[in-house]
Order: structure tokens, then C-alpha cells, then sequence
């Protein structure tokens, strides 16, 4: 009897936690679209043994155009009235030069050591987000008639595809200053996004989210994922590929690639939540598949690296 | 005083017709608001968080079809949307897009749409409800299409669409 009504209890909290369980919120930023930067003259040229490379100065851009703070400024309202605050890529850029002066001025009390970083955690340091919200307009002149030509496109940082869109061209105006054409172009283009940004999350909701995971191998490891294991002489890689297929929903995932030396598998699709009722990223959902291979029969020591919600790569041989 | 009993009778009779009549209208105006017999157009580019439309509703009487297009209006954006247009119009989405969701809230929706409902929250009539000369079309012998231009508060609505959880928020579930 009492086992029972503990076993009760238990369920019951489970189905709480089930029933309260958030999913991991994506970040989303407007970035204005290397269009845009270079049509407006804010880009950076660099010499790359001998190419000229151009990049977007998005600094620049931001301290010199009030036209682009005025539409970012507004998206970002209608965004936060809808219940969805989006980060804003001005105060990211300033954030991370603030807290880079401040750890090269850190030191240890007591050693005088300074902050430990990786070359990968320098490149890391930009600004961010899981889904970029790319932002191009052109102004349209003829004789003294200008309309404005509006692109929002909503980009999934890791998977790289458009997961929302809204684009058009707005009314001519003879008379309407660039400002008032830019707010009547966001207004009238941002219901079309919202919409479809919401088709994208339902579609998450119903069907796992999409991420990418990535097999590498370090150099100095002997094996492969040709290398086979167990008692059906298994190929590491199919072993791999056998672990997705039956943890993604609904078994959903493409192997992309695979080679002896690494593995490319696209469009997994990962529940948001774990058994226990914890929401999971890219990062929670193959963590299990390192436990795997480090234990017994394949006792593979392998490193777990990230990149946001939606990137995971294990590298085979050490950590 | 049989002349005067029987004026008055005819006046009664009169007026119960006239009622019935006024009555068997509204019904079959609020019948093909829910046969979405009736067409939504966008206007013009409103303030935020709302959208400008003209809607296009049939009646034997342009008076009901005034009175229905409140209604047809908050309905069409709830369930129809719009194709863009002109003025800057971009296309709209309908608040609901769950097809089932119509059956499914039945009585949430009889009660909003129903006469003086909740609905008339959301709309307000553009131009102090004024019809353009142009927008007042006799159909057949017996039919006007009446077109009259609204305001309807659609970020509000889906506010409330939301707290009734018919529809989903942005950040749902998250």
C-alpha cells in the first residue's frame, strides 16, 4: 500500500515537471545583411594572401546610421509586445569589448595569473545568436517618387536554414520622407514574419528540434570510424548512425557524409525534453552518445564541443 | 371606435412584421458571416498593432450590412485574413490557422460573435462609418454588397486569442 501511494506521488511530480518543462528559448537578433553594409559603405577590406576580402563593419554601422538603429529599434518593440524580446546587436558588440578590457585587466589575488583562454574561446567571442533575423532594404527613386524595397529574412544560425521571411515593396510616395516608409515597410512586414517564425516553433514543438552533429577524429588516434567493434564486426560509423536513428524523433537525420575521418549527419531532429523532463540542446542530446562510445565494448575517450542550441561535434580519441 | 381598434390592430401586425422581418435579416447576415460569405480587403497601412480593412458584406438591407460588417471584419481576421493590395498592403495571415479550431472552441466563438458580443472590443469603425458612394453595390434585385471601411485591433485580438489558448504565443513553450 505504501509502495504504491509512493510510486503515485512520484508519477505524479513527474507529470508536473512534464506538465511545467520549458524549452530551451532560441536568442534571435536583427544583423543587417552584408547587402545592406556594402551598398551603405560599412564594410571592413582586408588583404588575404592577395584576395581582397570584405566584412561587414557593423560597429560602424550602428554609430553613423540612425536609419538602421530606427528599424532595429522598432522590430525589436514589436518583437518584445509579442512576448518575444529579441537581443540587440549594438549592446552585444559593446558588451563584448567591455568584458574583453576587463579580462585582459583580471588578475589572480594571489597568483597575479591572468584569465585562461583558448584560441577557440578568442573566436568565439562575437556576437551571437540562434537565429539571426538578416535585414536589407533598398530605397527605389524615380524622378521624385521613392518606395522602399524590404528583405527580413529569419536565418537558423547552425542549420543555415530560412525558418522565417517577409519581404515586399511598400507604396510609392512622393511625398513621404525614407523614415516614415522604413516604419509603414516594418509594420506592414512584420505580422508575415511573426507568422511564419510561429510555423517554424510549432513545427519544432511537433517534431523535435533540428540540429546538427558532427563526427571528427583527432590526428593522433589509431582508430576510425571504419574501425570495427563487437561481435558482428560493426563499423564505428554505422554504430554511430544506428545510435541517432533510434534517438531522434521519429528516427529523422540524413547522414551527409562519412568518411573513415569524420561524419557530417543534418536535419537530426532532437526532443526537447529528456526523460527526466529537463529541456535538452544539441549539447544534452549527444552528451549520451560520448557516454556510449567511452564505455564498454568501444571505450572511446572523445571531446564534446558545442556551438549554441543547435551544433554538436564529438571528436573520436581523447579529450 | 371599431375603426380606431382595427388601425391599431393593422399597426400591430405592421410592426410584428417589421420585426420578424428585421429579425429573419440579422439571422441570415450573422448565417453568412459564419458561411464567411463575405470579403476583407486591406485598406491601408494602420497603426501598430492594428490593420485597416474594408469589408464586404451582402444584405437585402444596407442598414444590417453596416451593422454586420463590425463583425464580419473581426471574423475575417480571426479565420480569413487578406491578400495584399495597394496602399503598401502586404498580405495577413488569419489569427487561427489550426483548421479544426473553429469546431473545436465552438462555444467560445458563438458567444464572442454573437450579437453586442465580445468582439466588438477589437473593431472600430473607420471614416465615423460613412460608406463611399462607390461602396454601396446593388447585387441582384433583392441584394446590396455594402463595403465599409474598419479598424480592427488584431494585436489585441490575438492577445485575447491567446490567454484563451486557441491560439499559440511566440514564446509558447518556451
Amino acid at each position: 500500500m505504501k509502495k504504491n501511494i509512493i510510486a503515485l506521488v512520484g508519477f505524479l511530480m513527474l507529470a508536473v515537471s512534464f506538465s511545467f518543462a520549458q524549452a530551451k528559448k532560441p536568442t534571435i537578433m536583427v544583423v543587417p545583411s552584408d547587402v545592406w553594409c556594402n551598398q551603405n559603405g560599412y564594410m571592413l577590406s582586408y588583404n588575404n594572401q592577395g584576395t581582397i576580402v570584405k566584412i561587414p563593419d557593423y560597429k560602424r554601422a550602428f554609430q553613423e546610421n540612425a536609419e538602421v538603429l530606427q528599424v532595429i529599434s522598432q522590430i525589436n518593440g514589436m518583437m518584445a509586445e509579442r512576448g518575444f524580446p529579441l537581443k540587440n546587436m549594438e549592446s552585444a558588440i559593446k558588451t563584448l569589448e567591455s568584458n574583453a578590457a576587463e579580462d585582459n585587466m583580471r588578475s589572480s589575488k594571489d597568483s597575479g595569473s591572468g584569465v585562461s583562454e583558448s584560441p577557440i574561446d578568442a573566436l568565439k567571442k562575437v556576437a551571437k545568436a540562434d537565429i539571426i533575423m538578416q535585414l536589407t532594404w533598398t530605397i527605389n527613386k524615380t524622378g521624385p517618387k521613392k518606395s522602399i524595397n524590404f528583405n527580413l529574412q529569419g536565418l537558423d544560425a547552425y542549420t543555415d536554414k530560412q525558418v522565417a521571411t517577409a519581404s515586399g515593396t511598400g507604396a510609392p510616395s512622393f511625398a513621404a520622407e525614407v523614415p516614415v516608409l522604413l516604419s509603414e515597410a516594418v509594420l506592414s512586414h512584420m505580422d508575415n514574419f511573426s507568422s511564419s517564425l510561429q510555423t517554424h516553433f510549432d513545427d519544432m514543438f511537433e517534431n523535435g528540434r533540428e540540429i546538427i552533429i558532427r563526427i571528427q577524429k583527432w590526428d593522433d588516434w589509431d582508430g576510425d570510424l571504419e574501425t570495427e567493434f563487437g561481435d558482428d564486426d560493426e563499423e564505428l560509423g554505422i554504430v554511430i548512425e544506428d545510435w541517432i536513428a533510434d534517438n531522434a524523433v521519429k528516427g529523422r537525420f540524413n547522414t551527409t557524409d562519412m568518411t573513415a575521418d569524420m561524419a557530417l549527419f543534418e536535419q537530426v531532429r532532437i526532443p526537447l525534453f529528456n526523460e527526466k523532463g529537463r529541456a535538452i540542446d544539441a549539447r544534452r542530446f549527444v552528451n549520451d552518445l560520448s557516454k556510449k562510445l567511452k564505455n564498454d565494448p568501444f571505450g572511446i575517450p572523445n571531446k564534446l564541443v558545442m556551438k549554441g542550441l543547435g551544433r554538436a561535434t564529438i571528436i573520436l580519441g581523447g579529450k | 371606435m371599431n375603426k380606431f381598434i382595427s388601425k391599431i390592430g393593422v399597426i400591430a401586425v405592421l410592426l410584428v412584421c417589421f420585426s420578424f422581418n428585421a429579425n429573419a435579416q440579422r439571422k441570415k447576415a450573422n448565417r453568412d458571416t459564419k458561411q464567411w460569405r463575405y470579403d476583407v480587403e486591406c485598406e491601408g497601412i494602420a497603426k501598430q498593432g492594428s490593420k485597416l480593412v474594408k469589408v464586404w458584406s451582402y444584405s437585402k438591407n444596407p442598414k444590417f450590412a453596416i451593422e454586420q460588417a463590425m463583425k464580419n471584419a473581426v471574423h475575417g481576421m480571426v479565420f480569413k485574413g487578406y491578400s495584399g493590395g495597394g496602399n503598401g498592403c502586404t498580405s495577413f495571415k488569419p489569427l487561427v490557422t489550426d483548421v479544426g479550431a473553429e469546431s473545436e472552441h465552438a462555444v467560445f466563438f458563438a458567444d464572442f460573435f454573437k450579437d453586442g458580443g465580445e468582439f466588438r472590443k477589437y473593431v472600430t469603425a473607420a471614416a465615423d462609418g460613412n460608406i463611399a458612394p462607390g461602396d454601396r453595390l446593388k447585387v441582384s434585385k433583392k441584394e446590396y454588397k455594402i463595403g465599409v471601411v474598419v479598424n480592427v485591433s488584431t494585436d489585441q485580438l490575438r492577445k485575447a486569442l491567446e490567454a484563451k489558448g486557441i491560439i499559440r504565443g511566440l514564446s509558447s513553450g518556451f
